[in-house]
This record gives structure tokens, C-alpha cells and sequence, in this order.
């Protein structure tokens, strides 16, 4: 066993926000082993408290810019509860369309762009522009799709602002629907190069594993993204189900020394979110073409390997391909048309979850009888995964030292377990600092 | 088509200033003769508009120019090198020089474009400008739309 070791990654790279590994081994005992994650304090109360409920939404998106469909959603989504608004079948199909190109996209950069160096033995994925050309390139194409499916529902911003309470503010043309199903079709190419690509590195991903509770939307209709109710699945596959106005008994949030993130747990000491949670629950429901791809890579519920997220990102990334063709057929096959906004009926408490792209998000919100914002709450899926990344690494790290690996290799194994979980930290900032050149 | 992209953070104070410039022109109806765009914290998405139909695009950013808080200076991207540390090419802690370098090692030809950077005075975890970005807003507004309409 390794007798002394010091890990400090601080800011962990290729994720999205800041995040430290920290790993003390003195004379073979682990003394210190965190996962630190400074979270930028949201104000969400703040924000929301008296603001009338057809504004709410667009404010709430503004959280995050990568998954702002997704806050947009589950916003709206509470509000209509709150509120006794009930929207058509239509816009329940378009909007978990706008789900499905919200984790497509996001999960195309996962894999592509944050995870693939690690499998690449790449710092990131620039050297790879000269080597695998062919690689970045598809990938890119890959995402640009992403972007355009997005906005074709949402709007010609990353804040979707098309998707409001009762409804769609806009709609596409039926034409620019079925554009977006050609192109979906004719996207097979590059899933299944996308597939021989993750086929040909699978030997990569570390063969880690820890049983643990996976929670998830889930629905006896569909494999759920847009909605759902919450289910734990456990280790010895006993699943239990609770209805999404119970969220804060199942997430039971509490505060840990070593982050200004709340941290979550629910029956065992941490629970996962994000797509291997979804497969683990819900690989029932799953597309017949993203369950033959999970055969293919003999990746099967449960499994307990979190570095098997990413690819469980892969299968759902088939899946929301293909039901997305499955649900503009049937929005066009039922006399696609604009629709009137469906209006309030009362007013409330009332609470709206999805399934972003890193697991199981939570809205809750107060109207008064003037449909203003009395207050509200909201749980994002990254703290939700900071527990159990924390136990991961507790339990990964003496492995490693048994196996007598180098400080590097130790280093490089635990990114790559934060990395999988693909937090958004987001308290990062894009500014630019320069020198004028002379 | 011509474009304004604002890219950063809304939760993070001034790093938000290029989003709140784009979504200004959207919701005024501003946008005429070109494309107000939003791409949030995915300088990625700067790739989809490099291409043949884009005649100009001016991106409006926070720029730590070494000047007092709310100055700003339009300038092109040869113009300048990245002083950031950054290690690797990440989608978040990126800068957008660092995304045009990546494009032109994948032969993108780049449209003329012009970056409008502000002078940040505060990136703490605020979701509102600090004063001076919110006195000088308006110019910020004019440059944009002024330089939008240049040719080069």
C-alpha cells in the first residue's frame, strides 16, 4: 500500500464551475479526503418573492446557462401546479421534446468534450484536433444539432423563452418540425460512429464499484425526463415511489463543513442523480435502439459503477433521438396548431420537477391570490450528487492505494469520478483578461 | 447575417453584462438587420456562428483590461493575448480567444469580429451589475449597436 500521498486538485478542470479534491495518506491512514465544493449562495427566495407568476420562470432560468431549459421547465412546471394550470397534450409532448434536445445536448459535451480526453490520454480536447479530426469534428456537428433543436422550441437564446405557464409563448412551423425529424433520422451516422468511438475506449473507464440508492423521476408511461413522480431504486433493486410534493422528505437537505452547498440524502447515506440513476430505475421504458446499444456494451440495471454515467449518457442520448421522432410524429399526426395559453384556476403551493441532464430537479414555489410570488425553494441535482461522490471517494481511494498506484494515476482516478458525475458547480466566470499587443 | 453574442454568467455580477446587453436589444426589438444571441456560459456555441453567411459579429464580454471599473474598448481579437491562466480548454473557465483558437485549428474561417469588452468591478456571486456597469449601460448598448453595423 502507498504510505504517503498529496492530492489537491484544486479547481478541478473540465467540469462546470470550481470544485476541490483534497487527499491526505500519512503513514498509509487517510487523514483528509473531501470533495469541497464552494457554491455560489443563489438568493433563489430573493428572486422569486413578488414577482408575478408569468415572470418567474424567466427569471429562475437565468440560474444556470447550461441547463436553463431544464430550470425554464421544471419552473413553469411548478408554477402551473401552484397555480391550477392545465396544459394540453400538445405542449406536454413539446415540451418534453425541448427536454430531450436540452440532454442531448448537454450530454454530447459530456462525453465528447469532457470526458473523452481522459479515455484519450488527452489534457483536453485541443491536442486532439490534429490526431482524431474526424472525432471533433462529428462531435461538433453533433452539438451544433443540439443547439438548433433547442432553439427551434425554446428560442433563438439559451434561455428558453418561448416555454411559459399554460403553454408556448411561439411555436415552430410544422416545416421547421419536420426538418428537425430529418435531421434526427439522418443523425445515424453519427450516433453509431459515436458508439464504435465509446466502444473502442470502454476499456478506459475504471472498473469502480458501490452499491448505493439511485433516485429518478419515473412513470409507468415513458421513460421519464419531462415528468414523473420521484422513485428510489435500492441496492437489492426494491423500488419505492413518493409524489413530487414529498420532495423534501426524500432529500432531506443538511449542511457539511466542507462546502456552502447543501448536501442531500434520502434512505442510505448518499443517493446518486443523473443518468445512471434514470437507467437504473427506468431502463424498462428506454427506446428499443438505446437499450440494444446498452447490450452491445454489456451495460445492464443495476450497475453500481458511477464512471459508467457517461455512458449511460450515451444510451440516453439514443433514446432522445429516437423518441423525439416518435413524438413529432404525433403532435403533426394530431393537427398540430397553435394553442391559447391555459390560465390560472386557483392559487397555492404547488412544486414541478424534470430531469436535467444531471439528475433529478426540484421547484417549489407560493402564489398569492393575485398570482404573486409569495416564495420559493428549488434543488439542484449537482448537490444532490455531493454526498455520494464524497463516499465514492472514501471508498475508492484505499483501493487505489492497495493497488499500489503512483500519485498521478491516484489523481487522474479520482477526476475522473468527479468528471463522470458532470457537476455544474457554476460559480465559475468567462471573463476575459488581456494585454494589448504592441 | 450580422450578430451581437453576449456570453458569461448572470450569477456572477458583472461577468453577466454581454447576456444582459443581448437580452436588452431582444426584448426592446433592437434586433433589426441582425441577430441578437445569448450563448450563456458555452463559449462552444460561438462555433455555430463562424461560417460563410456571417458577415460580423461583435461579442460583448467582460474584459479585465487593467482600466477603472465601466470603461470599455472595442478591439479585435489579433489584437490581444489571453492573460488568463488557463490550463486546459474547459466549456466553463474558458475564455473566448481560446474558442477561436480551437476553431482555427479546426479551419473554421473566421467572419470579421469585433469584441466589445467592459471592465468588470465586481465577479462576485450577485445577480445584478455593480454601479459603474449599470451607470454606463447605455453606452455599452450604442457601441454594440453601432459596431454591428460596420462593415470589417
Amino acid at each position: 500500500m502507498t504510505q504517503n500521498l498529496s492530492i489537491n486538485v484544486h479547481h478541478l478542470t473540465r467540469v462546470e464551475g470550481h470544485g476541490n479534491i483534497v487527499v491526505d495518506v500519512k503513514n498509509g491512514k487517510i487523514e483528509k479526503m473531501q470533495w469541497q465544493v464552494p457554491e455560489a449562495p443563489r438568493f433563489f427566495e430573493a428572486m422569486v418573492r413578488g414577482r408575478h407568476y408569468t415572470e418567474v420562470a424567466r427569471i429562475t432560468s437565468r440560474i444556470c446557462g447550461i441547463c436553463s431549459i431544464g430550470h425554464t421547465l421544471a419552473s413553469v412546471k411548478a408554477t402551473e401546479n401552484a397555480l391550477g394550470i392545465r396544459i394540453s397534450p400538445q405542449t406536454f409532448k413539446l415540451r418534453t421534446l425541448i427536454k430531450h434536445a436540452e440532454n442531448y445536448d448537454s450530454h454530447v459535451l459530456h462525453i465528447y468534450f469532457l470526458v473523452a480526453p481522459d479515455l484519450f490520454n488527452a489534457p483536453s480536447v485541443f491536442p486532439l484536433v490534429p490526431t482524431h479530426t474526424e472525432v471533433v469534428v462529428r462531435a461538433l456537428r453533433m452539438k451544433r444539432l443540439g443547439h438548433e433543436w433547442g432553439s427551434l422550441l425554446g428560442g433563438r437564446t439559451t434561455h428558453p423563452n418561448r416555454v411559459i405557464p399554460g403553454g408556448f409563448a411561439e411555436y415552430p412551423t410544422e416545416g421547421e418540425l419536420k426538418n428537425l425529424r430529418e435531421r434526427l433520422v439522418n443523425l445515424q451516422p453519427d450516433l453509431d460512429a459515436t458508439v464504435q468511438t465509446v466502444l473502442s475506449v470502454a476499456d478506459k473507464l475504471p472498473s469502480f464499484e458501490r452499491p448505493t440508492e439511485y433516485m429518478a423521476l419515473s412513470s409507468d408511461k415513458e421513460y421519464s425526463l419531462y415528468d414523473g413522480v420521484i422513485q428510489t431504486v435500492m441496492p437489492d433493486g426494491k423500488k419505492q415511489r413518493w409524489p413530487v410534493s414529498d420532495y423534501k422528505s426524500c432529500t432531506n437537505e443538511y449542511v457539511v463543513p466542507q462546502s456552502t452547498a447543501k448536501y442531500t440524502k434520502n434512505k442510505m447515506g448518499s443517493y446518486m442523480a443523473g443518468a445512471l440513476a434514470r437507467f437504473n430505475n427506468n431502463y424498462d421504458q428506454l427506446h428499443p435502439e438505446a437499450k440494444k446499444l446498452a447490450e452491445a456494451l454489456k451495460f445492464k440495471p443495476l450497475c453500481f459503477n458511477p464512471y459508467m454515467n457517461s455512458v449511460a449518457q450515451l444510451v440516453e442520448v439514443v433514446h432522445s433521438v429516437k423518441d423525439s421522432v416518435r413524438l413529432i410524429d404525433e403532435v403533426l399526426g394530431a393537427g398540430y396548431k397553435p394553442e391559447e395559453l391555459a390560465q390560472p384556476t386557483k392559487y397555492g403551493q404547488g412544486q414541478g420537477s424534470v430531469e436535467v441532464p444531471r439528475g433529478i430537479l426540484f421547484h417549489d414555489y407560493g402564489y398569492d391570490k393575485d398570482f404573486m410570488c409569495t416564495g420559493g425553494n428549488c434543488i439542484i441535482p449537482t448537490n444532490q450528487n455531493h454526498a455520494n461522490i464524497q463516499l465514492d471517494l472514501e471508498a475508492l481511494v484505499p483501493k487505489l492505494l492497495d493497488a499500489k498506484r503512483d500519485e498521478k494515476a491516484i489523481e487522474l482516478g479520482l477526476e475522473m469520478l468527479v468528471r463522470a458525475y458532470d457537476p455544474c458547480i457554476s460559480c465559475s466566470t468567462h471573463y476575459l483578461k488581456v494585454e494589448f499587443k504592441r | 447575417m450580422r450578430y451581437i453574442i453576449g456570453i458569461g454568467n448572470y450569477s456572477m455580477a458583472d461577468d453577466g453584462i454581454g447576456l444582459r446587453i443581448v437580452e436588452h436589444i431582444a426584448e426592446n426589438g433592437l434586433d433589426r438587420g441582425f441577430k441578437a444571441i445569448d450563448i450563456a456560459d458555452e463559449g462552444m456555441r460561438l462555433l455555430f456562428y463562424l461560417n460563410e453567411e456571417t458577415e460580423k459579429i461583435v461579442l460583448v464580454d467582460a474584459v479585465d483590461l487593467g482600466l477603472p471599473p465601466g470603461e470599455f474598448r472595442l478591439f479585435k481579437p489579433e489584437d490581444v493575448a489571453s492573460t488568463k491562466e488557463l490550463g486546459k480548454l474547459t466549456t466553463h473557465e474558458s475564455d473566448i480567444l481560446e474558442i477561436l483558437r480551437f476553431a482555427k485549428s479546426l479551419g473554421y474561417r473566421l467572419p470579421p469580429i469585433t469584441i466589445l469588452g467592459i471592465q468588470p468591478e465586481d465577479l462576485s456571486p450577485r445577480m445584478e451589475l455593480s454601479p459603474a456597469l449599470r451607470e454606463r449601460f447605455d453606452a455599452y448598448l450604442r457601441a454594440a449597436l453601432e459596431e454591428v453595423g460596420k462593415d470589417g
